[in-house]
């Protein structure tokens, strides 16, 4: 599986992609929601994106927006990863057309476990 | 952010950052005891929340512990250089989420800035310091302070 990870920081790209590698998926990155929209664009298929919130350019919100508004891309599975952990965010994010949200600090088991809950955790990686 | 925010519940926020990201169990955080050393080449790094109650987050230290850090948070090697793209990046983020998750305590929603690191923290005038956490990181000091603005 493929999963793209947009964080603008590039220490948080890293966290996220090492913690998805583990879990067997193959990682692109973006800075922001534009450069992750012109990958899709460019052609890129991915299962998965894990969205930062908080970034230049374009927000990781209204990334989800644009993403839930283009049918060639209904089959993604939208993962916000911020520190945007107010109930009414999440609220909002959810309504949006994000299906999982990770609230800043996290751990690598915390990325499992949402991954499992939306049941992307390949077969050979359930204990 | 005075009476929304407790001593606490900041010391709490530190602790989950540190033990999640950078050491990946707790333990490795305590409060610092006695007088602070003073830092040869401090780095603070910081984040802003915007909105009807409105503040800044901020994690100050010296150089070679926030070296540390980024090592710690990229799993980089003891004598591993870093770069001081990921310096910036790294500590910024650490004061990032610090300030996020402070911000999600206040009573009314705002926005987060984007995090800023520099080797002085500018003053805002009208601001009263709320809360400031001396901790020990390793032996290493790292002091997270929250203002409010008025």
């Amino acid at each position: 599986m493929r999963a793209l990870v947009i964080d603008d920081s590039r220490t948080m790209r890293r966290i996220v992609s090492a913690a998805l590698e583990e879990l067997g998926f193959t990682t692109l990155q973006a800075g922001d929601g534009q450069q992750a929209l012109d990958l899709l664009e460019s052609g890129e298929e991915v299962d998965l994106a894990c969205i930062d919130w908080n970034m230049p350019v374009m927000d990781g919100l209204t990334f989800v927006t644009r993403v839930r508004a283009n049918s060639a891309w209904r089959d993604i599975t939208l993962m916000m990863v911020t520190t945007e952990s107010e109930h009414g965010q999440i609220v909002r994010a959810l309504a949006a057309g994000a299906h999982e949200y990770l609230i800043k600090p996290f751990t690598p088991d915390a990325i499992r476990d949402k991954l499992d809950l939306l049941g992307l955790i390949p077969a050979e990686e359930h204990v | 952010m005075t009476a929304a925010v407790e001593h606490d519940q900041v010391y709490a926020i530190a602790e989950e950052v540190f033990s999640a990201m950078i050491d990946g169990e707790p333990g490795y955080l305590r409060p610092w005891d006695g007088e602070l050393p003073v830092a040869a080449e401090p780095l603070v790094a910081w984040v802003d929340v915007h909105g009807e109650l409105a503040g800044r987050a901020a994690v100050t230290t010296d150089l070679e512990t926030a070296h540390e850090l980024t090592r710690a948070l990229l799993g980089m090697g003891a004598d591993e250089p870093v770069g001081p793209e990921d310096l910036n990046d790294a500590f910024g983020e650490v004061a990032n989420v610090v300030g996020g998750n402070v911000k999600a305590l206040l009573p009314t929603q705002g926005s987060l800035s984007l995090p800023v690191v520099a080797t002085v923290l500018p003053e805002v005038p009208g601001t009263s310091l709320t809360h400031e956490l001396r901790l020990d990181w390793r032996g290493r000091s790292i002091v997270v302070v929250v203002w409010l603005f008025q």
